[in-house]
């Protein structure tokens, strides 16, 4: 190797300071790089640490941190005794992605439809269904069930199926006392009843917990914090299960069998006004509601009125006796007929003159009799009693919807407006109201407001209700709630219009009604009828009052034949389960006819 | 002024040379080599690693703890699904419905009029009569009926022979409803 071939050192050195430039030039350069990344690093920084600083902590923390909601438990609603009408439950749901169920459809769809009891078929068209990530396979499921399901997939290696949260409100009785409880919703929110009307304090408060995870285990010493959840307070009706569920199966066989529209019946404690039962039919089965329809779900013993009938007469002929205007002996001559403004009033079995006495015009339910002894009151003294009985106005029950029926102002009654109401046409009712109505006679003339909550309890209007709050007032005197009472037990003696509901050992006081039904069509008396019967007993010691409404009867029944064999029934269930004995008394003696 | 001041300066050390002689910074004759580090090092040492392993044994039983924590956590869960689960098949089994079809099963029907014993001196109160069929309530809704349309219909036809026959054999001929064609209603 010789140096010769080679350029010297210096002059390659100097060739190549005129390429690069001076080292000054380069160490500029450089810095001027070297800054540039170095500011690029510095805005970054400031970007990260000072500009998005909270976004990107809130990221980090996403990243382990999960929120979960601790779910309030919705109160229980328990009948008198404490058995549960309405209970919550934990439950889910299983859903399923089907872009990764497709393959193994068939597989899954047995094993669900064999465990829960669902129709393949319909899983197997959820579990392939196209253009979508989520299907409901099954909802309200217990938790248990759900959880077997989802580990038996899970076993056989297939994946698409997952569980959710899906609170279960289960209704344990069904249909029983379901027109009071109401439902709840496939959302879980309150559809109808006690449900709806104490929603705010059944529902509770939800909690929230917020932990950091790692692994599916908490980290300790994470950032952690946690909200408890409120539960709902429970409610506790003053329905006995037991009566409810009697009364309505009576009353659905009573109505089925008079080929009826709708029927209600309801059980009252004479003394404290509590609602043991408060039965309609058709109603339906607050675990599956939307089987039922709408008009179906609310509570037709509230909600709907009617013209009440001859019960009416003993309202009128209470407060006739109370204002010492009759006793039960006044004598009344009946005419065949009696005309009352431009109309004719008849009495449901065309007879003679009659010579019947008060207690004989309310046994045999003479509308003329009853209306001919009215005539004593005037307009505003008849409205006076019947308002104070509760009428024209909605018990105090806070139940949503409740209709307060028809009591027309007393300027506006003309006489045959007056005679009508006297026999209960021309007013309309609900069948609590009527129910409360009467128990004022058994309760020796003190009118007790019903109440369906016991204790008490804030219904979501701000209203409180109950047992605690139930209020009274004197309407007639004793002296007069016991004369009426002792009328009202030859209804159900041989010569009333009900022999047939006598419960043997016992008095029973009743009074039928069969009263003309005004039709949807036509908004008249379309020949329809609405029958009922009202019974308490013992009569001289009372302890419940039944009463019993059946809408358009088509086989032909009265009261007597159609809503008193359910008085009966049920007036006889009672007994026996609140173990209330004959009181051993013998039957009066109350002259009928003159 | 300033010869003054040195005159000062130069008269101190005159005064108290010996003194001075005397306090001049000599070197300390040196002391007595201290004692070995080694056990403070250990000791700081063994603080350090009993510390970073306490912590470590303290965060891992945390770990522990959690772990714990989670399964226990998801046994209740699941214990508690499973006492609702009961419950919920008890409260089936008491619904009054199927008790009460149980004991229908069973033969059993409400009783009649109520009446007690008074068990202080053995009286029956009201009138006891033993129930029969005939207080038995139907339990379940009548079957729902069929539409209109499907329904059977009656039609009676006379039949011409049974006419005459009629006639020969009376009233006996009369009652069965075979032979005067008509198709029995399967409305109830």
């Amino acid at each position: 190797m010789s140096q010769g071939s080679r350029p010297r050192p210096a002059v390659r050195r100097r060739r190549a300071r005129a390429r690069r430039g001076t080292s000054l030039l380069r160490l500029r350069i450089g810095f001027i790089l070297i800054a540039m990344v170095l500011s690029v690093f510095a805005v970054r920084l400031f970007q990260l640490q000072g500009v998005d600083a909270a976004a990107y902590v809130a990221k980090a923390r996403a990243e382990g941190v999960v929120t979960v909601t601790l779910p309030a438990t919705r109160g229980t609603i328990t009948d008198r005794n404490g058995v549960a009408l309405a209970d919550s439950v934990d439950g889910l749901m299983l859903v399923a992605d089907p872009t990764l169920t497709t393959r193994h459809a068939s597989q899954i769809a047995t094993i669900i439809a064999h465990r829960l009891h669902l129709d393949y078929f319909d899983l197997l068209q959820r579990l392939r269904r196209s253009g979508t990530h989520f299907q409901y396979l099954a909802r309200r499921i217990p938790a248990t069930r759900a959880t077997a399901v989802l580990t038996a997939i899970e076993k056989r290696g297939f994946t698409g199926v997952y569980t959710r949260r899906d609170p279960v409100r289960s209704y344990p009785a069904k249909d029983v006392a379901a027109n009071l409880v109401g439902f709840t919703n496939a959302m879980g929110q309150a559809g109808e009843g006690a449900e709806l009307m104490f929603d705010k304090s059944l529902a509770g408060r939800d909690g929230r917990a917020t932990y950091e995870v790692g692994g599916g285990n908490r980290i300790p010493l994470g950032d952690n914090s946690t909200v408890p959840p409120h539960s709902g307070s429970d409610l506790r009706l003053t329905i006995d299960r037991d009566v409810q569920w009697y009364t309505q199966r009576v009353l659905r066989d009573a109505v089925e069998h008079a080929n009826g529209l709708s029927g209600a019946a309801v059980v009252m404690d004479t003394h404290t006004g509590q609602l043991l039962a408060v039965a309609d039919y058709p109603t339906f089965d607050a675990n599956n509601p939307t089987a039922s329809p709408d008009s179906d779900l609310g509570t037709r013993a509230l909600r709907d009125v009617y013209e009440p009938g001859s019960v009416m007469k003993v309202l009128t002929t209470a407060a006739l006796l109370d204002a010492g205007k009759v006793t039960p002996r006044t004598k009344i001559v009946v005419p065949p007929t009696l005309p009352s403004s431009d109309h004719v009033i008849h009495d449901d079995i065309a007879h003679g003159t009659l010579h019947l006495t008060l207690a004989g015009a309310l046994a045999k339910s003479s509308n003329i009799g009853t209306a001919l002894a009215a005539r004593q009151f005037t307009p505003r003294q008849l409205y006076d009693y019947l308002h104070r009985f509760g009428l024209g106005q909605t018990t105090n029950l806070g139940v949503n919807g409740e209709a307060a029926g028809v009591l027309a102002d007393p300027s506006t009654w003309m006489q045959i407006r007056q005679d009508n109401i006297a026999f209960g046409q021309g007013v309309s009712v609900n069948a609590v109201q009527m129910a409360a109505a009467v128990n004022t006679i058994a309760n020796g003339g003190v009118y007790v407001a019903p109440s369906i909550v016991k204790g008490r309890a804030r219904t979501n209007s701000g209203q409180v209700v109950g047992s605690d709050t139930t209020t009274e007032h004197r309407v007639v005197s004793r002296r007069a709630a016991a004369q009426e009472t002792r009328m009202m037990e030859t209804v159900t003696m041989p010569g009333g219009t009900a022999p047939n509901t006598a419960i043997s050992g016992y008095l029973l006081a009743g009074k039928t009604g069969t009263a003309q039904r005004i039709g949807p069509k036509c908004h008249c008396y379309d020949g329809s009828r609405t029958v009922s019967f009202v019974g308490f007993a013992p009569a001289d010691k009372p302890r419940f009052l039944v009463y019993a409404v059946v809408q358009r009867p088509r086989n032909g029944g009265f009261g007597a034949t159609v809503a008193g064999p359910v008085v009966d029934d049920v007036m006889k269930y009672v007994l026996q389960k609140y173990a209330v004995p004959p009181t051993g008394r013998s039957v009066p003696k109350l002259p009928l006819t003159w | 002024m300033s010869t003054q001041v040195n005159q000062v300066r130069s008269r101190v050390p005159r005064v108290a040379g010996a003194a001075v002689e005397r306090a001049r910074l000599t070197l300390v004759p040196r002391a007595r080599r201290p004692g070995t580090r080694v056990p403070f090092v250990v000791l700081v040492s063994l603080l350090l690693l009993g510390g970073i392993g306490g912590l470590l044994c303290f965060n891992t039983s945390m770990q522990q703890a959690s772990f714990t924590a989670t399964a226990l956590e998801s046994r209740a869960q699941s214990l508690n699904a499973r006492r609702q689960g009961l419950q919920m098949q008890v409260d089936s089994l008491r619904d009054p419905q199927r008790v009460a079809l149980e004991a229908r099963r069973l033969g059993m029907v409400p009783a009649a009029d109520p009446a007690f014993i008074r068990l202080g001196d053995g009286k029956v109160l009201g009138k006891a009569v033993p129930a029969t069929g005939l207080d038995a309530v139907r339990l379940t809704p009548l079957p729902t009926r069929k539409p209109r349309d499907l329904r059977t219909r009656t039609v009676k036809v006379r039949a011409e022979v049974s006419a005459k026959k009629q006639a020969a054999d009376g009233a006996a001929a009369a009652a069965p409803a075979g032979q005067t064609g008509t198709k029995k209603s399967h409305v109830r």
